[in-house]
């Protein structure tokens, strides 16, 4: 069984969607904390729940899709929900800390 | 990218007649070759670039859609046939060319038809958005401004051609242009690219978005400061009362407004989350820095009581080094992000594609601003010194960095920058060079 058989669909979810960055800041969207919820039903529907960093970004339609493309492509989806929010407004608290380490941002700086 | 293209080859022609020796100081600041100049740059460069990206951004700043995406194109070839008509009537004036043609009542009708449609289209966008944003309410009293100073500068149009011959358009005539300089410059473009640069610089820089007393207070100020001066100054005019209080009363309004937008900037650059930071977001910071420069000068000149010497000094450091500074740094952002929504947008999540910042190569475009900004501030100091030809030396170096700026985003157009083994991946195509393709979200 290699590692990607041992993932969760979850996970793997989640991994297809790092392929994805968000184009300002080069970074994938999951540890931007672009992405807010992942689940896949039985029947193998995907429904992730996600954000931009700013609201009005010009690029909303091509990351909504990118995340959709991107998710479809794994086996056993069946189908891909790609729902955008801005409840939680995003904001760079939601970055993992290899994100902010990337954009040279500081620990204190977003306390 | 049409909007930009043609802006950008009005900027690099206006500076090359700058180089020249064409129009002031060369020839009087009245001379049919100096308003010639000025339109070339106001109106060829500065408002479509403004137009460009207002209709680019307000859909940003609203989070809603433009309200129409196919009248800006027919809006563009009315506002560049109205541009023609305009600089051939001024060629008309001195008998450079013939007037075979009534050519400023055509470029008024060409002129009044295009910014109508831009109006139009950007006023019902920002209606459907009510309540607005403080950067969207910048944009909505630009946009006053921009009707001001068109109707004024009709007027004058129709009174050079000899079509307005009332007292009240003869009286506009004769002592307007004041108000028409400072709607334009001030009011339009000035308070336009203040509140989309307060959206532009927190988005790029990751800085908390500003809505503090400050920022309405610029707003407010600003919007005083138009309207006193459109207002106040044409009811004088009309009344035949001097303008003098108005301008002084405009000018403290004015000043509050700068003072308080540079603090309000200077916050978001200390606030930022990214520390390192992109060549277009410093390079605003120096086109700032020109808008407080230049509100010094004004004060100090008008206390000595020699602004109206001086004038033209002050209006070319607003014009290069504010408001096209800001522009060439901002199109620096706004070209290669359109760019890559264009090539890569489409194939997100299906290949791997490069960063926005992957289409430009800072370390070659920093010399071109470097050289532009020098350029700019060193015209300023030689129309100071009234020398004509150290003018012209500093026009011509201004013309090489913008020159230079615009080969950088012809590369950014082109994906030149990006290594080749990413640029094309699997789906993406090159995108035209002046058109653009983004949909709408």
């Amino acid at each position: 069984m290699n590692s990607s058989e041992r993932e969760s669909p979850i996970e793997r979810a989640r991994e297809a969607l790092r392929t994805v960055i968000d184009p300002e800041l080069g970074y994938n969207i999951v540890d931007l904390g672009l992405i807010y919820e992942v689940s896949i039903d039985d029947a193998g529907m995907a429904h992730v729940l996600m954000t931009t960093t700013t609201r009005g970004c010009p690029a909303t339609s091509y990351l909504q899709e990118g995340a959709r493309e991107s998710v479809a492509q794994l086996p056993g989806i069946v189908g891909v929900e790609v729902v955008m929010t801005h409840d939680p407004e995003w904001s760079p608290q939601k970055m993992t800390p290899e994100a902010r380490r990337y954009l040279g941002i500081e620990e204190e700086s977003i306390q | 990218m049409s909007y930009f293209a043609a802006a950008l080859v009005a900027l690099l022609a206006a500076e090359s007649l700058m180089a020249a020796g064409w129009g002031f100081p060369n020839a009087p600041i009245e001379a049919p070759a100096t308003l010639l100049l000025v339109h070339l740059v106001v109106l060829g460069w500065l408002s479509l670039l403004l137009c460009g990206a207002l209709f680019q951004f307000v859909p940003v700043l609203i989070a809603r859609p433009l309200h129409s995406a196919t009248l800006p194109l027919p809006a563009l070839v009315l506002l560049l046939g109205g541009l023609a008509a305009l600089l051939t009537g001024f060629l008309g004036l001195d008998g450079t060319v013939a007037a075979t043609l009534p050519f400023f009542p055509v470029a008024s009708i060409l002129l009044a038809a295009g910014f109508s449609l831009v109006l139009w289209n950007l006023g019902r966008t920002l209606w459907a958005a009510r309540p607005l944003g403080l950067p969207a309410q910048f944009v909505a009293v630009g946009l006053l401004g921009l009707t001001a100073t068109v109707a004024i500068g009709i007027t004058f149009a129709l009174v050079l051609a000899g079509d307005a011959t009332t007292p009240v358009a003869l009286r506009i005539f004769a002592y307007g242009l004041p108000v028409h300089i400072v709607a334009g410059l001030g009011g339009w473009l000035t308070l336009t690219a203040m509140g989309v640069s307060y959206r532009l610089l927190a988005m790029f820089m990751l800085a908390p978005e500003l809505d503090r007393p400050s920022t309405r207070a610029v707003l407010r100020f600003g919007a005083w400061a138009l309207g006193v001066t459109v207002l106040g100054g044409t009811t004088m005019i009309l009344v035949n009362h001097g303008t003098a209080p108005v301008f002084v009363a405009a000018g403290v309004f004015g000043l509050l407004t700068v003072i308080l937008y540079a603090r309000d900037i200077a916050h978001l650059y200390r606030a930022r989350r990214r520390r390192v930071i992109e060549l277009n977001s410093r390079m605003a910071a120096a086109a700032v820095g020109s808008l407080v420069l230049a509100a010094l000068l004004i004060v100090v000149l008008g206390s000595m009581g020699a602004l109206a010497r001086h004038a033209g000094a002050v209006v070319f450091l607003v014009a290069f080094g504010w408001l096209s500074g800001l522009g060439l740094a901002k199109l620096y952002k706004i070209v290669p992000f359109l760019t890559w929504l264009e090539c890569y947008g489409p194939v997100l999540g299906k290949v791997s594609t490069p960063r926005v910042q992957d289409l430009v190569a800072e370390q070659h475009a920093r010399k071109w601003f470097g050289l532009y900004f020098i350029a700019a501030w060193a015209a300023t100091a030689a129309l100071f010194l009234d020398s004509a030809w150290a003018f012209r030396v500093a026009a011509a170096m201004l013309l090489v960095g913008t020159a230079g700026i615009v080969l950088q985003l012809v590369r950014a157009r082109r994906l030149d920058d990006v290594p080749a083994s990413a640029r094309f991946p699997a789906g993406s195509m090159r995108p035209p060079l002046v058109l653009s393709l983004t949909r709408s979200h």
